[in-house]
């Protein structure tokens, strides 16, 4: 009870480090959260066009003009064709449309005429274009049947009139898995600094050469104080896990209770052992202060920028991820991500996920046995 | 008196040195022992083979009567360990410190409050309880170093050079205090290269020099080693050389120096040989300003054994 009473004294002594990083997440936390609610929705919007008319505006003519004059905005300029190129150069139109002389008898005579258009090349200019053709490919349907103009043109408006109703069934709150995604993410790295710094910190008090030779002489099985130190290393990084998740619940409220948060938790608490194992590697292989403070900054700073902590996955260069793959804060945010983009979740689309799980636990199992050949190599020297 | 420790035919190897070569001797209960020798002596090598630190190549060791063994727990439960490095928490108090090590001997609370009470008064302490290491100067440092090897109230206290770079006042503190625990009973392994404080505590005296017992004993059967039985000093100004060639001739002198006005003359074997020396001053009307005798000391008996100083 000793040793794992003074554990926790030793450990509230630093409690200022840990105060600092997860000041430091709940202040990422609010920002993602205040970032987000300013995004806009989705606008609609025309693009510009010119239209070279020359025909009569009449009949046919007249009902092309109107429709693109009702889909899109007209752009009143000198008429010449100087001052319509200058137009799109400058942007300010999208799209010229040139309706040949002739076009209306064309139609009703059967045939095809060509229509001449100049494009800004940019995606209004696109817009622009699958208007016309949506306008032109009616047209043409309806022209080899109808032979009447008005009726061809009362056909035309009536089929361009329905509107066809598009519904997302994804029930996906995209925003708020976007939020808890980064802010797990963020996560990583404190935890990664938390455990790491602090246990190492703690087990650099119990192991300085002195105070283990003490321990040793005394009358404590000294694998069973070691075995008490484990114990207590490892409840005080479940309990940042914890904490860590709570937070998350306080921040995301009914989104973390749900099979997908759920699973977001299972997998910071896989990436704690992963990080905790670590923690206990470093311990055994550092003995100064100094030192624990180098790789703390390294080890968990060095992976934050590397896997997509800090900066979105999507903005990193493939190179960089690929020698991310060696760290386990990679696997941790790359499941993160994968659970931010998985739709529906069951066994077959969870499998990417689980192998980033088993990823973790197996960079888990090789710290902890190179922890303990460290550890009888000391020993025996 | 039992003997407390037993060690026989110790000898511990590095490679090719051998740090403590067939070292036997025995701590009987109650007593002192001094562990006396230079740097690299093996002193520290021998305690640490004697606590199951350190692997030895042959020997065997007793505690208490018992095979001493690395898990041996009956037996270090009734050991105490004052190294010469300080070995504490820097993130905890004095107190919570105390509370450690004793906690990993004593288990029971009130006991164990009562026990670093006893331990905080003995070193005294009283007033730095909330302390913490770093805000204590290196004597107080010191004091708390005993304070964690000794709060269990162990039969049997080892004491590695704990008094090294520490100011006279502590060191003074410290010496009382061990006196202290002797005489509640407690049997006492103390190693140092002080001569001083081998002289004023222990009751049996061990002189080791590379790996190797060069003589033990009390104090004066250590003294016995020594080929000089006196030492006198005479400060005279202006002293003429056939007074000392005269002097030279005394029965006993063994060697004769004057140097910036002091006569210092070492005898052989003899009794009254101040007295003599007085006499044949005023009858020759020499006068003098001080004159004192001195037994040998531990470093003359060091030196006549190794040829080289203690304190090296």
């Amino acid at each position: 009870m000793t040793v794992f009473k003074t554990f926790w004294k030793i450990v509230k002594k630093y409690k200022g480090t840990i105060i600092l990083y997860t000041v430091m997440l709940i202040a990422f936390g609010g920002i993602n959260q205040i970032a987000n609610e300013n995004e806009t929705d989705f606008v609609n919007s025309k693009p510009n066009v010119i239209i070279v008319n020359n025909d009569e505006e009449k009949g046919l003519t007249k009902n092309l003009i109107d429709y693109i004059k009702n889909n899109s905005n007209i752009i009143d300029i000198k008429n010449t064709e100087e001052a319509r190129n200058d137009a799109i150069f400058f942007r300010d139109a999208n799209y010229i449309i040139y309706i040949p002389n002739g076009y209306r008898n064309d139609i009703l005579k059967g045939l095809n005429p060509e229509i001449e258009i100049k494009s800004s090349g940019d995606y209004q200019s696109s817009l622009a274009e699958m208007i016309l053709t949506r306008y032109l490919k009616t047209q043409s349907i309806y022209n080899k049947e109808i032979k009447n103009e008005t009726e061809l043109i009362n056909t035309i408006n009536k089929t361009l009139k329905k509107k066809s109703i598009v519904e997302i069934s994804s029930k996906l709150n995209t925003d708020e898995i976007t939020k808890i995604s980064r802010f797990f993410n963020f996560a990583s790295y404190s935890i990664m600094a938390v455990i790491l710094y602090i246990i190492c910190l703690v087990l650099y008090s119990f192991n300085k050469d002195i105070v283990k030779k003490r321990t040793i002489i005394s009358s404590m099985n000294y694998k069973k104080h070691n075995k008490l130190i484990l114990f207590a290393s490892s409840l005080f990084a479940l309990l940042i896990c914890i904490l860590y998740m709570i937070l998350s619940i306080i921040l995301f409220k009914e989104s973390m209770i749900t099979t997908r948060g759920l699973i977001y938790l299972l997998n910071t608490f896989i990436f704690t052992f992963t990080a905790l194992t670590l923690a206990l590697l470093v311990s055994s292989l550092v003995n100064s202060k100094e030192a624990i403070s180098g790789i703390v900054n390294v080890v968990a700073l060095g992976s934050a920028f590397l896997c997509g902590a800090f900066i979105p996955v999507e903005f990193l260069p493939e190179q960089v991820l690929k020698i991310s793959r060696i760290l386990p804060a990679y696997w941790y945010i790359n499941s993160n991500e994968l659970l931010k983009t998985t739709e529906i979740l069951n066994l077959s689309t969870l499998k990417p996920i689980l192998i980033d799980y088993l990823v973790m636990i197996i960079f888990g199992i090789i710290f902890i046995i190179i922890n303990n050949l460290v550890t009888k190599k000391k020993r025996v020297s | 008196m039992n003997n407390i420790i037993e060690v026989k035919n110790l000898t511990k190897q590095y490679k090719t040195l051998t740090a403590v070569d067939n070292l036997s001797f025995n701590v009987k209960e109650g007593e002192i022992l001094g562990l006396l020798g230079p740097n690299g002596s093996g002193k520290t090598t021998t305690i640490n083979c004697i606590l199951s630190l350190l692997n030895y190549q042959k020997g065997t060791i007793k505690i208490f009567g018992k095979e001493m063994k690395p898990d041996s727990y009956d037996i270090k439960s009734k050991i105490g360990v004052i190294f010469q490095d300080v070995a504490v928490f820097e993130e905890l108090t004095v107190y919570d410190n105390i509370d450690y090590f004793c906690g990993l001997y004593i288990k029971d609370k009130k006991k164990r409050k009562e026990y670093i009470n006893d331990a905080i008064n003995l070193v005294g302490l009283n007033e730095f309880k909330k302390f913490y290491p770093k805000q204590l100067s290196g004597g107080l440092l010191r004091r708390l170093n005993i304070a964690c090897g000794i709060a269990h109230k162990p039969k049997l206290i080892f004491l590695d050079e704990p008094t090294v770079a520490v100011d006279p006042q502590s060191r003074n503190n410290i010496l009382d205090n061990i006196k202290t625990l002797r005489n509640q009973g407690t049997t006492i392994v103390y190693t140092t290269h002080y001569m001083e404080e081998v002289e004023i505590l222990c009751d049996e005296i061990i002189i080791l020099d590379k790996g190797k017992i060069l003589a033990k004993g009390t104090l004066d059967e250590l003294k016995e080693y020594a080929s000089i039985e006196e030492k006198i000093t005479v400060e005279i100004n202006d002293l003429k050389e056939e007074i000392i060639e005269e002097i030279k001739e005394f029965k006993n002198v063994d060697k004769i120096s004057y140097e910036r006005n002091i006569l210092l003359i070492t005898y052989k074997k003899g009794k009254n040989n101040l007295g003599e020396l007085i006499d044949y001053l005023k009858s020759k009307k020499v006068k003098y300003n001080k004159i004192f005798s001195e037994r040998p000391t531990l470093n003359d008996v060091f030196l006549e054994l190794t040829g080289k100083e203690l304190r090296d």
